[in-house]
């Protein structure tokens, strides 16, 4: 970490020409994601008479990972969602120039004082999941309803009625390549979510992409800070999101309550007021099939990266694990009694 | 071997989750500890197991095969559903199953593509035992998360 920190000391002082006796400490890895290297620390610095001190994070690009992003792609959704009031952390450099820490890199604010929660408990929010709940739905809502033009985002553009295609054609392509064994469930589900069409997009938006219980990071009075993980950001259909946030995996299996915050009527009430839209359910139970698919492509993906020697972070076979289990028997499950309603 | 294999790797999770963890200074270190920890208590509930599910899976598909065989019209694919329900499994080896797994798996996913879409009297009933094997499938290889409380 010495040697990290060493290296970051030199980038500040090239960012900020203005800065003296800079130093950097406390550096320390944290689990930010399976895709970024992410590293905690505090930076301090002399400027105009005072001393400066501001804890960051630096994401890193890792050798290889869980999803291939482009790190932009997140840097710039912070950039973009920041001056909105959303909480995000304030986005401060992104680098890629390899000369600086080997591979490319963007720094942020750390939010400090503040958990996330993990999905993978039963009641991983107690006595504030309510408070936490309420925020978690209005804010998704008003991702859905951001124009991505006034943002300023960047990002492929696509139709309302290509949205479900683009996505369903991107994670089919990865089952494709990274399927370590046949997966049946997953097939019949794309055959079905083919034959089955959702209606086009009620409108274009900033689809977060992994937006989820345990991606978000909140304070012991129950506020929300920061909205974490935006690597797999995208313009589509913001029922995406909604389906991805409310997916059982993210409920301890649980579908009654999405993220084990506030039960399903009430979570989806929120989005739609927070949003603006209508929640179509012929659409809204596409995209849950779909999200619950695209699930277990990036689990699949995992498994690939772990058994390939690639990237032997253990959080990759865990991933490959559990997540896979749980998507599997939802996706059997569902596609079990829609076969069975299309035959009655 | 003694002691079993899931009990071992249910008792070294335990140990490094209740002694070795606390021990250890680093965030990192210790979410990569309960990581593989949660990892060991999974692959505990499965190295019993992992020889039966498969070997159940390969006999349930067989079968399946064999009755599909006498049923669908496209005559090549009826001939390698034939054939397949004749395989055996010749080694108990989680590899050695997991293979003939993976092929019969393959073939199931190509019927199941022609069921579904078939409109044909015997569709219906043989979709859904496929389903109904897919059902037992995904259950029998499930996963109990240790809630980390």
């Amino acid at each position: 970490m010495e040697e990290l920190a060493k290296r970051f000391a030199t980038y500040l002082a090239h960012k900020m020409p203005k800065a003296s006796n800079i130093e950097v400490a406390d550096v320390s890895r944290i689990h930010g994601g399976a895709s970024r290297e992410t590293f905690r620390l505090n930076a301090a610095w002399d400027e105009g008479g005072h001393r400066v001190v501001r804890p960051l994070i630096l994401r890193r690009d890792p050798v290889a990972s869980l999803i291939e992003t482009e790190r932009d792609l997140e840097y710039n959704a912070y950039r973009a969602f920041h001056p909105t009031g959303l909480p995000v952390p304030e986005p401060l450099y992104l680098e890629t120039d390899l000369k600086w820490l080997d591979r490319p890199f963007f720094v942020m604010e750390q939010i400090v004082g503040c958990a996330a929660g993990s999905p993978f408990t039963p009641d991983p929010y107690g006595p504030i999941a309510q408070k936490l709940g309420k925020q978690f739905w209005t804010h998704l809502g008003h991702i859905a309803a951001a124009d991505p033009e006034k943002l300023g985002l960047k990002m492929d553009p696509v139709a309302p009625d290509e949205c479900w295609s683009r996505e369903l054609d991107k994670w089919e392509k990865v089952i494709d390549e990274d399927e370590l064994c046949p997966q049946p469930v997953a097939r019949a589900a794309i055959r079905w979510l083919r034959r089955n069409p959702p209606p086009p997009a009620q409108k274009i938006s900033v689809v977060h992409g992994d937006y989820r219980s345990g991606n978000f990071l909140f304070n012991p009075e129950g506020e929300i800070k920061a909205i974490l993980d935006w690597e797999m950001c995208h313009l589509g259909d913001p029922l995406e999101d909604l389906c991805w946030a409310a997916d059982p995996l993210w409920g301890f299996d649980n579908k009654e309550l999405p993220g084990g915050m506030l039960p399903r009527a009430e979570s989806l009430r929120l989005w739609q007021e927070a949003s603006g839209l209508k929640i179509d359910p012929k659409a809204l139970r596409w995209w849950e099939i779909f999200n619950s698919l695209k699930g277990l492509a990036i689990w699949i993906s995992a498994g690939k990266e772990y058994q390939s020697g690639s990237n032997r972070d253990p959080i990759l076979a865990l991933s490959s694990i559990y997540p896979t289990d749980v998507h599997n028997r939802v996706l059997a499950k569902e596609l079990a009694a829609l076969s069975k309603e299309a035959r009655a | 071997m003694k002691p079993d294999a899931d009990v071992m790797l249910a008792g070294f999770a335990g140990t490094m989750l209740m002694d070795i963890a606390p021990q250890l200074g680093g965030e990192y270190t210790l979410g990569s500890v309960g990581i593989i920890s949660m990892s060991m208590l999974m692959v505990a509930q499965e190295v019993d197991r992992a020889a039966d599910v498969r070997y159940q899976e390969n006999v349930q598909m067989r079968a399946l095969f064999a009755e599909a065989a006498k049923l669908i019209d496209d005559k090549n694919l009826a001939g390698r559903l034939e054939a397949a329900s004749t395989t055996k499994d010749e080694s108990l080896r989680v590899r050695a199953l997991d293979a003939s797994n993976d092929a019969l798996k393959k073939l199931l996913i190509e019927l199941q593509a022609v069921a579904e879409v078939s409109k044909a009297p015997w569709a219906a009933g043989l979709e859904g035992k496929i389903w109904d094997f897919l059902l037992g499938s995904v259950e029998a290889r499930r996963f109990v998360f240790p809630s980390l409380g």
